[in-house]
């Protein structure tokens, strides 16, 4: 497999590498695609938590739905807290506001005792629908993003997935 | 080329086309399954007191305590892709200025109603049972701790004044005196692979839409003397929910 890396001649290995990068433009464009068409930053989303089960277990994917907001007591939203980049799935329990006035949320976990409140950023008791929201969750998939949890808590195997990905489609020949 | 490598990546292909196709099919099958929910929801008391978000606070709210009797049968809503129905009842009344304002909403109960081939999970609901006799066979036994009354199938609730699981507030903290309040049954249909779909009013396709499940009332008066703790109790079923928030 190795060996063969060195025969390459250099117009066959340089279209390799345009193969491989061609590959990777398209999933990068696939992605921001599907975020214009659901008008949300994040359009799909792994769950990283049980706070949401038995409906979601860790490692779910989540697909995003942003547009029309005007959510809906008993939809599952993804928000941001403030300050913090950790994306939390949970369903809202109350809103207040709407139309005129800005929409406030207050979600809770299926699983937790309490309402997020403790969650929030300091002061804030109710989520902003236009600022904190990345989505409403409208589709789901069991158990296929448990690769990206796998490959955050262990780093190394980024790196081998990469080289493995890029290995293959260097060797591959028509 | 038919070494190892391309053998396992045409199999692995070959996997995951069949998996996402099969999935899809799934999903979108769900539609022919024909669906007949019917609910009849009814208040049976509102106090408004004041209290505290939490024992630390110093801020005073009013908070509204409903109970209520329900009797429902959302069996049909089980079909081969349901893996759960999370079942609710909201409380609703009119903003402040209701010409530019959509109605607030809060939830006052809530259940997580499991299909029968989900796996066990602690958090699901646990539907009260009118005899308190100790269970003398296995079958009864097995019968008890159940989402649904002995004998009946997932989707089948019969609820006679049951305390509601939240105690409501209204973002101003005020919540006495407001009229044309609804209290009403909602649902979210959680699916094994696929979309969410929430409770419709009206009939679409082969899914007939919930007629009754909803209840008018009035926020009363905020009450002057002290209302009584057991007449305030909430319950939070005997699921053990007990996570903490994250």
């Amino acid at each position: 497999m190795f060996s063969s890396l060195g025969n390459l001649q250099p117009r066959q290995l340089a279209a390799q590498v345009l193969n491989f990068a061609l590959v990777l433009s398209t999933a990068f464009m696939l992605w921001k695609g599907l975020s214009v068409f659901t008008n949300s930053s994040s359009p799909i989303v792994v769950v990283l938590s049980g706070s949401m089960e038995p409906a979601f277990q860790r490692g779910d994917l989540l697909f995003l739905w942003n547009r029309g907001q005007e959510t809906q007591v008993g939809e599952i939203v993804v928000y941001n807290v403030r300050g913090k980049d950790i994306p939390i799935v949970h369903r809202v329990i109350r809103r207040f506001g709407g139309g005129s006035a800005p929409l406030q949320l207050l979600t809770k976990g299926d699983n937790n005792a309490a309402d997020d409140t403790e969650l929030y950023a300091r002061g804030q008791s109710y989520l902003d629908r236009s600022k904190d929201v990345i989505g409403s969750v409208v589709g789901y998939v069991p158990f296929v993003g448990y690769v990206t949890i796998l490959l955050s808590e262990y780093p190394w195997l980024k790196t081998a997935m990469l080289v493995f990905m890029a290995l293959t489609v260097v060797l591959q020949r028509e | 080329m038919h070494n190892t490598l391309t053998r396992v990546q045409n199999v692995f292909g070959f996997f995951t086309s069949v998996a996402f196709a099969v999935a899809a099919a799934i999903a979108i099958s769900v539609v022919l399954s024909s669906q007949t929910p019917s609910a009849s929801l009814q208040l049976r008391n509102v106090q408004v007191v004041k209290g505290r978000p939490h024992y630390y606070s110093t801020k005073r709210e009013e908070y509204a305590h409903i109970t209520f009797s329900l009797d429902a049968d959302l069996s049909t809503l089980f079909n081969w892709n349901t893996k759960q129905v999370f079942a609710y009842i909201t409380a609703s009344y009119p903003s402040d200025s209701p010409a530019s304002i959509p109605e607030s909403e809060a939830v006052v109960w809530d259940a997580v109603i499991p299909a029968k081939n989900a796996p066990e999970h602690h958090n699901t609901y646990i539907h009260p049972t009118k005899s308190t006799a100790r269970p003398k066979t296995k079958k009864e036994r097995l019968s008890l701790n159940k989402a649904y009354p002995p004998g009946k199938e997932p989707g089948i609730l019969k609820l006679d004044k049951q305390k509601p699981k939240y105690q409501i507030t209204d973002v101003s903290g005020k919540i006495a005196e407001r009229n044309n309040a609804t209290l009403t049954l909602h649902w979210n249909v959680q699916p094994w692979v696929g979309a969410l779909v929430w409770d419709n009013r009206r009939t679409v396709g082969r899914w007939q839409g919930l007629k009754g499940g909803e209840a008018a009332f009035e926020f009363p008066p905020l009450k002057a003397t002290e209302a009584k703790k057991e007449d305030l109790k909430t319950a939070t079923g005997k699921e053990k929910n007990r996570g903490s928030p994250a």
